[in-house]
């Protein structure tokens, strides 16, 4: 086939450019000065983006300031701990001192009683000595006694057949009657002779069991003593417990002064209860060779060049934090320091070197 | 508020796509009927327009692949326009019209260069069929291709219709098998609920098939595309399909109709290729925000949120993409894009496997590869595309007089 002839819009880059209007000429060269402007300013933003990743990956002086304010949450939960430590200290206090005041009242009575135990043995002893010595004498008088209103009964049996003969006599007129209630009063004095004579044989029976076993008087000052013992027993289990609650208590005051002394190192209580403004700054465990106390910190333009001195480590504080990286943004972990800085703007720098400028100037 | 608005275009733009994404996977799985209805006793005559530039013997082989068609041979022809192409194609073009006498062949050559568009126009003079089927020259053709294009027009309504774009190279290295999965998806679930409302908003000009009164109406808008008075070569694929929707007509890929191409195997020219297709998407965006109302009323929802989110959201994703390397440069190397990524790959290389051996991918693991070409496209493509619309560079088809062809047309 034969090559086409090409009609005047077959060329159409020739006849394109032919038609360009002013206008078109105008807006076509803005739009190219334009876009190579722009284009120039995506490479170098390229360029420059590129450089700073690789340099904050190779880089291990950085560190980053943190402002720390006095409403900052840390701090104020911080300090919150703090006042809630030092309350459950004063707590722990009065309840310390109360449970030794009665850990001691507790003691006393314990030896009171305790004091109260060999008195009891030596009566309850005693009685038993005495005991053993009488009731055998006793149960012996109670036999004879026993024997003797035996005889005194019969006797008295005797005595109704005289009380008659009395009667008779005096019926008889043989005697009078003063003679008669004379022998009758007898007779009667007699019979009552024999019934207090029973009543003591009653009586001293009951003594004899009482001397020769186990007596009630004796079960009461046993049972006394049983109570003395369970008692100081208990007060034994109530001091060993109080004794152990005050050990704890105090160990627990001795876990708190501790902590609020480590407290008192933190760059957070420093905030929390410092006057004046602070300046802190974030060290990753990376660049932590750099953080040595006195070393110059330098603050430096686009966060890498034309640095200057704005001050020096004052403090390296040993908890560890974790923020963000500030330039990557993955969580990093590291510790805090303070700054002496006599340029405060620096601490609202993105980043600062420690030790000496990142790129020599 | 701007960072806000932002975001919300880009989750948009995200949620739109997984949901076309996926409503193609339903339309693909479900609903067999959203195709279209082919008719293959409708063979009108077709004149399959082939423009070339510095191919060689690739536009032999295309030729060859096109005379193995099984429509009626007395029903079509081939015209290959060289738009003076600095290797050999011209002399392989006249080897093919030499060899394969089983069909039509008209061979003929541009006075000087200017470009695809142009180049088809040119062809378009000698052509008097009904159908115009315009390929890319180094594609490789399905016999029944043709049968397949003009079949999918006997819909009236339909205007143009595309067919499926295969790698023919899927394992040569990383990238092209990361372009075969996104090929492959972008095929057969991408723009399948476009298919469905016949409005697809892109048909690759690697097969385009139009009515050829509708191609002769839009041809004077094709040569008149300008930049502020530089002409413009390039996206007359994503042209003609935006005109043929405007001027009421449906759009349809035809995914039977199967041709093959060699995609980019290293990442300069990769990368042309994006810049030369993002400046079209741009191109395209601001002629459809310059006629926004006239496209709310004549087109189909579907197609306004594609054109208008398509882009806007490339755009929205450079700013999103600067701004999460600045606020979060290490977040794109977590875990989650990359599982994300493999995971899809993993699906879309057993869908592959399943439905279309020829481009099984060997290593779809490769596809994590494309997280970093997502970055870098999203960063780079969209400013270089924004500042470089006057350049009529096609970027992957440059060759120098002095360089020698490889085959022998003479042979």
């Amino acid at each position: 086939m034969a090559t086409p002839t090409l009609e005047p819009d077959v060329k159409p880059a020739k006849k394109a450019a032919g038609r360009q209007s002013l206008h078109y000429r105008f807006i076509l060269a803005t739009y190219r000065i334009f876009a190579i402007g722009a284009l120039y300013a995506v490479l170098l933003g390229v360029i420059a983006y590129a450089f700073v990743m690789g340099f904050y990956a190779v880089n291990n002086s950085w560190a980053a300031p943190i402002i720390l304010s006095a409403t900052d949450e840390k701090s104020l939960d911080f300090r919150a701990k703090l006042i809630t430590s030092q309350q459950t200290i004063e707590d722990l206090k009065v309840d310390a001192a109360k449970m030794d005041s009665g850990l001691r009242e507790m003691r006393s009575h314990r030896d009171a009683l305790l004091a109260l135990e060999p008195p009891i043995q030596a009566a309850i002893d005693r009685e038993r000595q005495h005991d053993r010595v009488d009731g055998p004498q006793l149960t012996s008088l109670d036999s004879r006694k026993l024997a003797d209103n035996a005889q005194t009964q019969q006797v008295l049996e005797q005595l109704d057949g005289m009380q008659a003969n009395i009667q008779k006599d005096l019926a008889a007129g043989l005697i009078t009657k003063a003679d008669a209630a004379s022998q009758l009063a007898a007779l009667n004095q007699t019979a009552t002779s024999y019934t207090d004579s029973r009543i003591a044989e009653v009586l001293l029976t009951d003594t004899v069991l009482d001397k020769t076993t186990l007596g009630s008087t004796t079960l009461e000052a046993l049972e006394k003593q049983a109570e003395l013992r369970s008692e100081a027993a208990q007060l034994d289990v109530a001091i060993h417990v109080a004794d152990k609650e005050l050990t704890e208590d105090n160990r627990q005051i001795a876990r708190l002064h501790d902590a609020i002394a480590t407290a008192k190192q933190s760059p957070y209580y420093l905030n929390a209860s410092g006057q004046s403004l602070l300046n802190f700054a974030f060290v990753p465990y990376d660049n932590q060779a750099s953080a040595t106390l006195g070393s110059p910190i330098y603050d430096c333009y686009l966060n890498m060049i034309f640095c200057r001195k704005v001050g020096t480590i004052v403090t390296r504080f040993p908890g560890e934090e974790q923020v963000l990286h500030p330039i990557f943004k993955t969580q990093i972990r590291g510790f805090l320091i303070q700054m002496d800085l006599h340029r405060p703007e620096s601490a609202k720098s993105r980043t600062v070197f420690l030790g000496g400028k990142p790129l020599l100037f | 508020m701007a960072p806000v608005l932002m975001w919300l275009i880009m989750v948009l733009c995200l949620a739109i796509s997984v949901c076309k994404y996926l409503f193609g996977l339903i339309l693909q799985l479900a609903h067999p009927s959203a195709k279209i209805r082919k008719n293959y006793n409708f063979e009108p005559t077709v004149s399959v327009l082939m423009p070339c530039y510095n191919e060689g013997k690739t536009v032999y082989e295309t030729i060859e692949s096109i005379s193995k068609s099984n429509y009626p041979t007395e029903k079509f022809e081939v015209i290959a326009q060289d738009d003076c192409s600095a290797d050999d194609s011209y002399e392989w073009m006249l080897k093919a019209e030499r060899d394969f006498r089983n069909i039509r062949i008209r061979v003929g050559r541009n006075e000087e260069n200017c470009g695809k568009a142009r180049t088809v126009c040119n062809a378009l003079v000698h052509s008097s069929a009904e159908i115009i089927i315009s390929i890319d020259s180094d594609c490789i053709f399905h016999p029944g291709v043709i049968r397949e294009l003009t079949a999918s027009f006997s819909e009236p309504k339909v205007g143009s219709v595309g067919g499926r774009v295969g790698v023919r190279n899927p394992n040569e290295n990383i990238i092209t098998a990361i372009q075969t999965i996104v090929y492959y998806a972008a095929f057969e679930l991408y723009k399948i609920p476009e298919n469905w409302t016949r409005s697809v908003c892109c048909i690759s000009g690697c097969l385009f098939a139009i009515r050829r009164e509708l191609l002769l109406e839009i041809e004077p808008a094709i040569r008149a595309r300008h930049w502020f008075g530089v002409p413009v070569n390039q996206g007359e694929d994503r042209f003609l399909t935006h005109q043929t929707l405007l001027r009421g007509y449906g759009t349809y890929i035809n995914n039977d109709a199967l041709c093959w191409t060699t995609v980019p195997n290293s990442l300069s020219v990769l990368f042309k290729q994006q810049l030369r297709w993002r400046r079209s998407i741009v191109r395209d965006f601001f002629f459809t925000l310059r006629s926004l109302p006239q496209h709310v009323f004549k087109l189909h929802p579907n197609t306004v949120l594609t054109l208008v989110l398509t882009p806007l959201g490339a755009i929205v994703a450079l700013l999103v993409v600067v701004n999460s390397l600045i606020s979060d440069p290490m977040a794109w190397a977590g875990p989650m894009p990359l599982v994300t990524a493999l995971a899809i790959a993993a699906v879309l290389s057993w869908w592959i496997k399943k439905h279309s051996v020829r481009e099984t991918v060997a290593h779809p693991l490769a596809f994590g590869a494309y997280i970093a070409w997502a970055i870098a496209s999203s960063l780079f493509l969209t400013p270089l595309a924004l500042f470089t619309m006057d350049s009529a560079d096609w970027g992957t088809r440059a060759k120098t007089l002095q360089e020698v062809s490889v085959g022998n047309p003479h042979a």
